[in-house]
């Protein structure tokens, strides 16, 4: 996950790939073109990536401020919520809910710790702190 | 090190929806000229499902494809076809040997992938999404050579992505999964049979599912649905979840709306092997219909996203759209549950 996992959306990487899509014409035939993203395409995703973007914003805020632990960036960052991340980390949703505390956080033995860094793909001096 | 090559003479062709676009390809390969639209409606691509108590990038899930692999294996047994498909290997390393072995006998394999990894997507689309579906066909050293077909030109992606890809955990979690063919075919396969049972099939699943929250009914679900959020939940997530809609709808792992024009284009296909059978061909015309409509839907709807707070239109009449998607829908169904054939 070195290479950019939060991605900043740029309108030039829709120049590069095109994508094959059917129609359908007046006179009855199915018709298949290869072209470009249209502009509806191009508003839901940066709509997502707008609510992703803050929403990660928004917890490296508070984990700096000593609110939550960094596991929580991370979730954000990896675009998951707390199910899925114990579902990755293979480590239950109560106690995924519980190291969300800094306290308990700083706490948490390497074994857990781990489990947490595979998850997000980095290693643990990197989970430990955020950039 | 010396590096060991092996690449199969494999055709990349690039496809609408991933699953039947390598499931056509690969059967393309073993000698059996099977369209997209036609491996589509065969193996029952055609689906709707919305959970809205489960959430996936914090909207409800909305589904409109079968389950991962549905579309390989039906019409490898509807077709009548030797085809494996390995469910689940726990050791990855073991997995990517499997893989190896089936590269060097000289057999193009599909794998099962998780799309957040996916190096060589473009990284707007990298979202979790595990049912993405491509073949391996050749490895050079550490790299190997992929047909995603959703894709226009074949990619490169290392082992350690490839592994990490096809270990993806989440839901529907890949867990390794592979299919290939196991023969070249070299009889001719009469198509008519597997065509009939995969539109009853599809029609059941459509219509004919007692449960609410599939199929036809699961639209109608959704459509009531839509039309509660601003009140439930604000403007600003009513346009989120309503972005979700479109993002499954269009792109989100290649189609939903797109998905009707292939089936449409499938019964179109399957109406002329029947010697123009009339009814067919008039269910094709009525799918593009529908399908067509489900474009403007995502038209007006995106406009909707654009200006989030203040909507343009009101989810009232999208809900009536949607409403009115699911009717032409349902008849189409209905017509092709009377069909004899």
């Amino acid at each position: 996950m070195e290479e950019n996992p939060n991605p900043v959306y740029k309108d030039k990487a829709y120049g590069q790939y095109r994508e094959l899509s059917y129609s359908y014409g007046d006179a009855g035939q199915f018709e298949k073109t290869v072209g470009f993203h249209g502009e509806a395409d191009r508003v839901i995703l940066q709509q997502a990536w707008d609510l992703f973007k803050e929403r990660i914003e928004d917890a490296r805020q508070r984990v700096l401020s000593g609110k939550v632990s960094p596991v929580v960036f991370y979730m954000e960052k990896n675009l998951l919520d707390p199910l899925n991340l114990s579902m990755m980390a293979g480590i239950s949703v109560w106690r995924v809910k519980w190291h969300f505390k800094p306290g308990v956080f700083k706490r948490l033995s390497e074994k857990t710790l781990k489990k947490y860094a595979d998850a997000f793909n980095i290693t643990i001096e990197q989970l430990k702190k955020i950039e | 090190m010396e590096t060991t090559k092996t690449l199969i003479n494999y055709t990349h062709r690039q496809a609408g929806h991933c699953e039947s676009g390598a499931t056509s390809n690969l059967f393309k390969h073993n000698g059996l000229e099977l369209s997209e639209p036609m491996a589509f409606g065969i193996g029952n691509g055609l689906y709707f499902s919305y959970i809205p108590f489960l959430k996936i990038q914090f909207a409800p899930m909305i589904s409109f494809r079968n389950l991962p692999n549905t579309v390989f294996k039906r019409s490898a047994a509807y077709l009548g076809i030797d085809a494996t498909v390995v469910k689940k290997i726990k050791e990855p390393k073991e997995a990517m040997e499997m893989l190896d072995r089936n590269l060097e006998m000289g057999i193009p394999t599909g794998c099962q992938v998780g799309v957040f990894q996916l190096t060589f997507f473009p990284p707007e689309y990298r979202m979790h999404y595990n049912m993405h579906n491509l073949v391996v066909f050749g490895k050079e050293g550490n790299m190997y050579h992929v047909s995603d077909t959703v894709m226009e030109h074949p990619q490169l992606i290392t082992y350690d992505d490839l592994l990490r890809v096809r270990y993806a955990k989440g839901a529907f979690a890949p867990q390794g999964k592979m299919y290939w063919i196991n023969h070249a075919i070299d009889k001719p396969i009469d198509l008519k049979p597997a065509i009939i049972l995969g539109i009853k099939k599809t029609v059941n699943e459509m219509i004919g599912i007692p449960f609410p929250l599939v199929g036809v009914k699961g639209l109608r679900w959704m459509a009531r649905d839509l039309k509660k959020w601003p009140k439930k939940h604000g403007n600003d997530k009513t346009s989120f979840y309503l972005g979700q809609i479109l993002r499954m709808a269009e792109d989100f792992g290649t189609g939903g709306a797109g998905f009707r024009y292939i089936y449409g284009a499938f019964l179109k296909e399957a109406g002329e092997l029947f010697d123009h059978h009339q009814e067919l061909l008039e269910a094709s015309d009525m799918m593009g219909k529908t399908a067509n409509k489900w474009r403007e839907f995502t038209y007006i709807g995106a406009r909707n996203c654009k200006n989030r707070s203040k909507p343009e239109e009101d989810y009232g009449t999208l809900s009536e759209k949607l409403l009115e998607i699911a009717a032409g829908e349902e008849k189409v169904y209905q017509k092709l549950k009377k069909i004899k054939f």
